[in-house]
């Protein structure tokens, strides 16, 4: 009889142990495993969609447009963020949040590049339904576009600029392969010459504008890529090549100057749009506490409540506006408030979704085409596509301001136009640095070209977990 | 076969003095020292089977001899032998025992009896926290446990104590103990609310009435917690509810207080007056000495009004609490019956918290070989949420930061906007909802089945189940359109014990004790978290009425956990004692090739008193040695931190298309943590108890250390969890509790603890960032860990001082010479947040029918950084828009002063109040943790009111009563951390003080 018990409770024992390590199989649910994120079309999709996605951080979008545009004379930095305080008194330090920021979410978006530039290109599309070469070459594409489109993002703030010494001058370490666990060393690189970069970006532009589409949606497109690389050869002093691709994405007729400015919030079909960084209510937060977009930078764009009030402009702009009264570009998009220190000032209505701060980032605009276009024939003395005064024209109409003459245009001229239509999206400080100009209104020399903290140290999380990096002059 | 031997020889003998003896009935009476009535004592007479028990009054008749020997045995009291005589009446007084050694108590899967154990336990029973009046069971443990050390987040209720177990153990995977409720390992997910700074994630220990609690141990050395296996690392808290008592008569216990809290500490602030007149000056001495007036600083003129933010953040809060708990039981059951209510007002506005619970414990014997019983605790919470620290919601944070001009209210006597980013915290209490519901049920059924003398079957079914829903609904004034949140969180476990206990006794002198086990665990937590924006009206509460609804999570995360384990223990004569104990854990966190684990123990004791030789010495009532080592392991690592993920849904959607983004690197080795502990200790006990002193030390080596390595930002991922380090913790523990004076009418006792405990960081990972010595290091902006050196060292600035002739601030640089321009390589190591020691101190004080106990605990050699003072000092901080302390008035103004602020026209001026040892504080305190008072009617009173009470206890308690720390902790609170992560232990950032309280109640017992 006991036997027969002990017998029955060994059984029992024994299959429970059976059962219960049977059981130890879970499956994730909530995230793809990388070994399937290129399986189906879905996924891989899907693994394009997340190069975008990450390309919404205000870190990328948001923040380092606002740096610039105080660090230069278009924004009165009123807040008390003490990282965006260093910055904007060129005091940055490797420790600032705020620029680490920068540099690890860049990383972050090269690495998902990468990861579909890598490794998507050996997929089979007749394993995978949906999946043809042309739409495998456009994925790869587009995330050629986003990884050139961040590299220019960091070199512009890490880096001093082309004409700092030809280019020759470091510039930041370029990432061609995605981490999947294995050797870090790999990820210790040291930094390239600037021109090493650009002509990186200059690569992966060029593949981009080859393969990616004229039409794809709010996706990236070609004239994405067209626009960014006038960009680049504009920064780099190569008139013919920055007038020639301007003029590549206004002849082509696809992105007709938009009538009026209606465009900065949820247009993201407008044409004047050669690439928006779309925000959306829904588009999901990096903190979950914060309901709704994280790019917070609208708050500071924004007057209390809702914002932070700490970005309005600068007297500087004001008066530039001032000085000919009734811009559309002013009266149209600024709004009076009172700032974070207690002073009435304006505000810009840019970047106005205060609920839940998906305002619309300002990635390549068609605008900037015709700028583009007419300072390099300004400055290379030819008129690609249409003179430099037609250009400017076209613009001033469009803000109710009368035409220059031939005779009061100048590169002050289109300067001013420049920095009109472009206030508050970023351009200013590499629109001064370039041109050899201080970044503030009779600045001193912390704010001149060439100035160690015109640009960002190297990130304290660089330095000391890579060897091989080179900081910057002026920060130890 | 040789067991029935023995039986049928007993039968024999007994059957044998049954023909011999003449037998007759002895009565009496069995009552304690107090004169009350023992119920429920055993009676046997020695050398036989026979036995009884004492009715409910203590009275008793048992068939006895002349010549034979009664014994009375009952928990907590000293054994009585008695003789039977001529007399058939034998009355016995019952003597508490003073060694209570002879104690059961409770073990991992099991009891054992105290003086018989050799592993390492801190055991807090009943008698030492019946009186105590707390408002959550970690506050049970404070101070009363060697190696057990409980920090207060804040005072904010619903916040979590930090719990450590002998120091941290762990960098990354987590340093909480595993608790244990009435054997159900129970959760602990900190993320299963919404962060609101300060360890505020769900304090696990609040799901359990202090009330119900019977006894707690904490399982320390591997001898003690290998029997945990991949959950012990961290140590163990066991915790018991109160069972019933058979044979009794059901006992009622009915307890009403009032508790009013306040705030302990906080730093004086400039008034509005102040304010204007400070950046008056500053601004002024900047201007080259040309007066600016506060009106064209835009700060209004002097006496135009202000708002005193930080008082009115702060209130005397005012709570009720009501416990009912009813005891008893009858020959074959006994049960215990709780239930509690809790209305508690925090002395922060906004922050109350409601909370229910009932308990049901039930016991059975159904046949002399099956016993049944269940423990059933349920708990309904709700909490109004204020953010602790570093938020601009949190008020404590707020009311420090928000300039003392702004006005709280427009002149109708509406809330203002404050203009700035820094809201007006008023409206935002008051007008936004923050509520946390939760529902908890913790319980066991079991079955004991004895199907032969000395074999035990227990067979366990357990579940925890949380149920939680966080709702956060800003109004238009502070959001405009406004905004819900509703987090939902379900976080079930479901598990089995199956246990076989067989011990036996050979020869006379052999005990054996054998366990086997096995422990399958099933937890899914499941998560919902949706917010919408877009509201017509305030009142639309609910996010269906928002114009726009994000899912931000929707997920589900299982793990499971199947454990086989076994230990045995034998002693020789109770005086020579081996244990072993084996646990063999599988995990569904890791692939399956590192899935399984093994971790064991040996431990062997040996009880000196016992030896002939140390009989004789009579001062000498128990002393005993042991010795253990075993491994353990930490499994608190996440649900998959082996698989290379990616985050889908809000994370990679963009524009409307659903995306992925890396989110985790393929991490395929990636195993448990294991620590090896040695531990040696001795217990003893002298002058029939009135001196007991233990000591231990122990060396605890966590190998295969869960680090998570930084990445080269190049790889696009911060980081990777690797089993790549190896930390040390070595230690004293002593524990001294000594009767000081014991009279009629007088006693007085104290119990003391204190503790050392030295980290090193062994190893840390080969390809770790290095300092410029080259050694290996784990950097982060206040704290940096070193290899070689402390887990947690401070590394910072030196800051020296205002320099009285120029006027600048002066730091160190990495060399020690003076300068004012440090940079981040300027930083070494300054301190350390981890106490040289700590501990507690009880003393406990009987004058007739009043009782006095006062609970203290200390800390020392510790330093803490107040982050928060970068902000509350200097004239620049957040653009010199915030209010600061004080000492700032104190500004260098000529040469020869001695100066808090540096000169207005130094270079250092807005750099003072960078990151430095200026932050960086001795933490070192003895606060009076408790002081309660209490007063039991007497006897005779009772009898007075009719005899129907058996009890009243009138008491007041005083918490945080009076802190000894330094002068310059004034208006900061030492005991305070804002964060539960081991790399960050000791700072703050204006994380709200703890309270301080006073409650007066009553007790009834009937």
């Amino acid at each position: 009889m006991k036997k027969t018990n002990k017998a029955i409770a060994a059984l029992f024992g024994l299959l429970m142990i059976v059962s219960c390590e049977d059981r130890l199989d879970v499956v994730a649910e909530n995230n793809v495993a990388s070994s399937t994120i290129f399986s189906t079309f879905a996924t891989i999709n899907g693994a394009v969609v997340g190069v975008y996605s990450k390309n919404q951080s205000g870190d990328l979008n948001g923040n380092p447009q606002l740096m610039s545009d105080f660090m230069s004379d278009n924004v009165n930095f009123v807040g008390s963020f003490p990282s965006l305080q260093e910055v904007d008194q060129f005091e940055t330090l490797a420790t600032n949040t705020t620029i680490d920021n920068i540099w690890l979410d860049a990383y972050e978006l090269i690495g998902a590049a990468n990861n579909v530039i890598v490794n998507l290109p050996p997929v089979d599309p007749a394993e995978i339904n949906g999946l043809d070469e042309a739409t495998k070459a456009v994925f790869v594409a587009e995330a050629k576009f986003l990884r050139a489109y961040t590299y220019f993002q960091l070199v512009n703030l890490f880096a001093q600029p082309y004409q700092f010494s030809g280019g020759t001058n470091l510039g930041v370490p370029i990432v061609s392969q995605p981490f999947e666990g294995g050797e870090i060393s790999e990820f210790q690189l040291e930094r390239s010459t600037v021109n090493e970069v650009h002509a990186f970006i200059e690569q992966d532009l060029l593949d981009a504008i080859a393969d990616l589409p004229v039409d794809n949606g709010e996706r990236a497109e070609q004239a994405s890529a067209q626009g960014l690389l006038s960009r680049l050869y504009l920064y780099r002093e190569n008139w013919a090549g920055a007038a020639d691709l301007a003029n590549q994405v206004i002849a082509a007729g696809n992105h007709p100057l938009a009538a009026n400015y209606d465009f900065y919030n949820n247009a993201e079909t407008s044409s004047e749009h050669l690439f928006v960084v779309i925000n959306t209510p829904t588009d999901g937060p990096q903190d979950e506490s914060v309901p709704g977009s994280d790019e917070v930078y609208v708050n500071f764009y924004n007057a209390s409540p809702g914002g932070r009030g700490d970005a309005p402009f600068s007297q500087d702009l004001i008066d530039a506006f001032n000085a000919e009264p009734g811009d559309r570009r002013f009266d149209e998009l600024s709004v009076a408030a009172t700032d974070a220190g207690g002073n009435n000032t304006f505000f810009t209505t840019k970047y106005n979704d205060v609920v839940d701060n998906a305002s619309d980032g300002m990635g390549v605009r068609v605008t900037e085409m015709y700028l583009n276009r007419a300072e390099a024939n300004f400055r290379a003395g030819t008129s690609v596509g249409a003179t430099p005064l037609a250009d400017i024209n076209t613009l001033r109409s469009r803000a109710g301001l009368a035409d220059l003459t031939a005779g009061n245009l100048d590169l002050d001229a289109i300067s001013l136009e420049r920095r009109k239509e472009l206030c508050f999206e970023g351009h200013r400080r590499m629109d001064l640095l370039r041109n050899g100009l201080n970044l503030r209104p009779g600045g001193g020399p912390e704010s001149a070209p060439g100035a160690d903290k015109v640009i960002f140290p190297i990130v304290d999380d660089e330095t000391t977990n890579n060897p091989n990096i080179t900081q910057n002059p002026g920060t130890f | 076969m040789k067991k029935k031997c023995i039986w049928l020889c007993m039968l024999f003998l007994f059957g044998m003095s049954m023909a011999y003896a003449q037998e007759k009935t002895v009565s009496g009476t069995v009552t304690d020292e107090g004169g009350l009535p023992l119920p429920g004592v055993n009676i046997v007479v020695k050398g036989t089977s026979t036995g009884t028990q004492t009715d409910f009054d203590g009275n008793y008749a048992i068939q006895a001899s002349s010549g034979d020997v009664l014994v009375y045995s009952y928990l907590g009291q000293t054994t009585v032998e008695r003789t039977v005589g001529a007399s058939d009446v034998i009355n016995v007084t019952m003597q508490e025992d003073a060694e209570a050694l002879e104690e059961v108590v409770v073990i991992g899967y099991g009891n054992q009896e105290e003086k018989k154990i050799i592993q390492n336990i801190g055991i807090v029973k009943e008698e030492a926290i019946e009186n105590l009046q707390v408002v959550s069971a970690d506050q049970l443990l404070q101070g009363q446990s060697a190696g057990t050390q409980i920090v207060n987040a804040s005072g904010v209720l619903g916040s979590a104590a930090v719990i450590r177990v002998r120091g941290v153990n762990s960098i990354n995977a987590g340093s909480q103990p595993l608790i244990v409720i009435d054997g159900v390992p129970i959760t602990d997910t900190a993320g299963n609310t919404l962060n609101r700074g300060g360890n505020t994630g769900i304090n696990p220990l609040s799901y359990v009435n202090p009330n119900d609690i019977q006894s707690l141990t904490v399982l320390k050395d591997a001898g003690a917690t290998s029997i945990y296996g991949s959950r012990g690392a961290n140590g163990v808290i066991l915790i018991t509810t109160k069972k019933g008592r058979r044979n009794s008569a059901a006992q009622v216990t009915f307890d009403v207080s009032t508790q009013y809290s306040q705030s302990t500490d906080v730093p004086d602030i400039l008034t509005a007056d102040e304010f204007r007149q400070f950046k008056s000056e500053v601004a002024t001495i900047q201007n080259g000495g040309t007066t600016v007036t506060p009106e064209s600083l835009g700060l209004g003129a002097i006496g135009s009004g202000g708002t005193d933010w930080l008082g009115g953040v702060q209130r005397t809060g005012v709570s009720q609490n009501y416990n009912l708990g009813v005891r008893g039981g009858g020959e074959k059951t006994s049960f215990f019956f709780g239930m509690d209510y809790q209305d508690t007002q925090g002395f922060i506005i906004g922050n109350d918290q409601q909370r229910a619970g009932a308990r049901i414990n039930i016991d059975s014997d159904v046949q002399e070989w099956l016993k049944v019983g269940m423990n059933l605790g349920v708990t309904n919470n709700r909490l109004n949420r204020v953010s602790v620290e570093n938020s601009i919601n949190a008020p404590f944070t707020t009311a420090f930061l928000q300039s003392p001009v702004v006005a709280a209210f427009d002149d109708e006597g509406n809330f203002a906007q404050s203009g700035s980013f820094i809201p007006n915290i008023f409206a935002r209490v008051a007008l936004n909802t923050d509520e946390l519901k939760t529902f908890r049920v913790i319980g066991n059924a079991y079955t004991e089945i004895t199907p032969i003398e000395g074999l035990t079957w227990r067979s366990e079914f357990g579940i925890d189940r949380l149920d939680l829903e966080e709702t956060l609904r800003n109004a238009d004034f502070n959001t405009p359109g406004g905004s819900a949140q509703v987090v939902s969180v379900r976080e079930e476990r479901y598990l089995t014990n199956q246990t076989i206990n067989y011990s036996d006794t050979y020869g006379e002198d052999h005990n054996l004790s054998v366990l086997l086990g096995l422990n399958y665990e099933e937890t899914l937590r499941s998560r919902l978290n949706v917010s919408a924006t877009g509201f017509l009206d305030d009142v639309l509460r609910n996010l269906g009425a928002g114009a726009t609804a994000t899912v931000l999570n929707g997920d589900r995360f299982p793990t499971r956990l199947f454990g086989l384990f076994s230990r045995v223990s034998y002693d020789y004569k109770g005086k020579y004692l081996v244990e072993g104990s084996i646990r063999r854990d599988g995990s569904s966190r890791f692939q399956p090739d590192v899935r399984f684990g093994y971790f064991w123990s040996a431990a062997a004791g040996w009880v000196i008193s016992e030896e002939p030789f140390v009989q004789d010495i009579d001062f000498i009532d128990y002393l005993s040695v042991r010795a253990s080592i075993g491994t353990v392991g930490n499994d608190r690592l996440g649900t998959f931190p082996s698989l290379g993920l990616f985050s889908i849904g809000g994370f990679g959607d963009y524009n409307g298309e659903s995306g992925a983004v890396p989110n985790q690197p393929e991490n395929a080795d990636i195993k448990w943590e294991e620590s090896e502990t040695l531990d040696i200790g001795i217990k003893s006990t002298f002058l029939n108890g009135r001196i007991n002193f233990n000591a231990s030390y122990f060396k605890k080596t966590t190998s295969d250390l869960l680090l998570n390595q930084i990445l080269p930002p190049q790889t696009g991922f911060t980081s990777i969890s690797r089993n790549i380090g190896e930390m040390e913790n070595k230690g004293w523990e002593f524990e001294l509790s000594t009767v000081n004076v014991r009279s009629e009418n007088f006693e007085w006792r104290t119990n003391f603890n204190l503790t050392t405990i030295e980290n090193k960081v062994l190893r840390l990972n080969e390809d770790a960032a290095t300092d410029p010595q080259g050694r290996r290091i784990i950097d982060g902006a206040i704290q940096r860990a070193i290899e070689g050196e402390s887990l947690n060292n401070f590394y910072l600035i030196r800051y020296v001082g205002i320099n009285s002739q120029t006027g600048d601030a002066e730091w160190l640089d990495a060399n020690g010479n003076i300068t004012t321009n440090p940079g981040s390589g300027d930083r070494v190591v300054t301190g350390s947040p981890l106490p040289d020691f700590s501990g507690g101190m009880t003393n406990t004080f009987k004058y007739k029918d009043f009782d006095l106990s006062v609970l203290m605990n200390y800390s020392y050699g510790n330093e803490i950084v107040i982050d928060g003072l970068r902000f509350a000092d200097g004239n620049d901080a957040i653009g010199g828009i915030v209010n600061i302390r004080r000492q700032n008035l104190n500004i260098w103004r000529q040469p020869g002063d001695n100066a808090f602020l540096p000169s207005p026209n130094s270079s250092t001026f807005n750099l003072f109040n960078q990151r430095s040892t200026q932050q960086q504080l001795d933490g070192s305190y003895l606060r009076i943790k408790n002081i309660t008072l209490g007063y039991n009617l007497p006897e005779k009173a009772l009898e007075r009111l009719g005899g129907f009470i058996t009890g009243l206890r009138l008491y007041a308690t005083a918490t945080n009563l009076f802190t000894i720390k330094g002068d310059e902790l004034d208006g900061i609170d030492p005991e305070v951390t804002d964060d539960i992560d081991p790399l960050f232990q000791g700072e703050t950032f204006f994380t709200a003080p703890q309270a301080k309280s006073y409650s007066f109640g009553a007790r009834l017992t009937f």
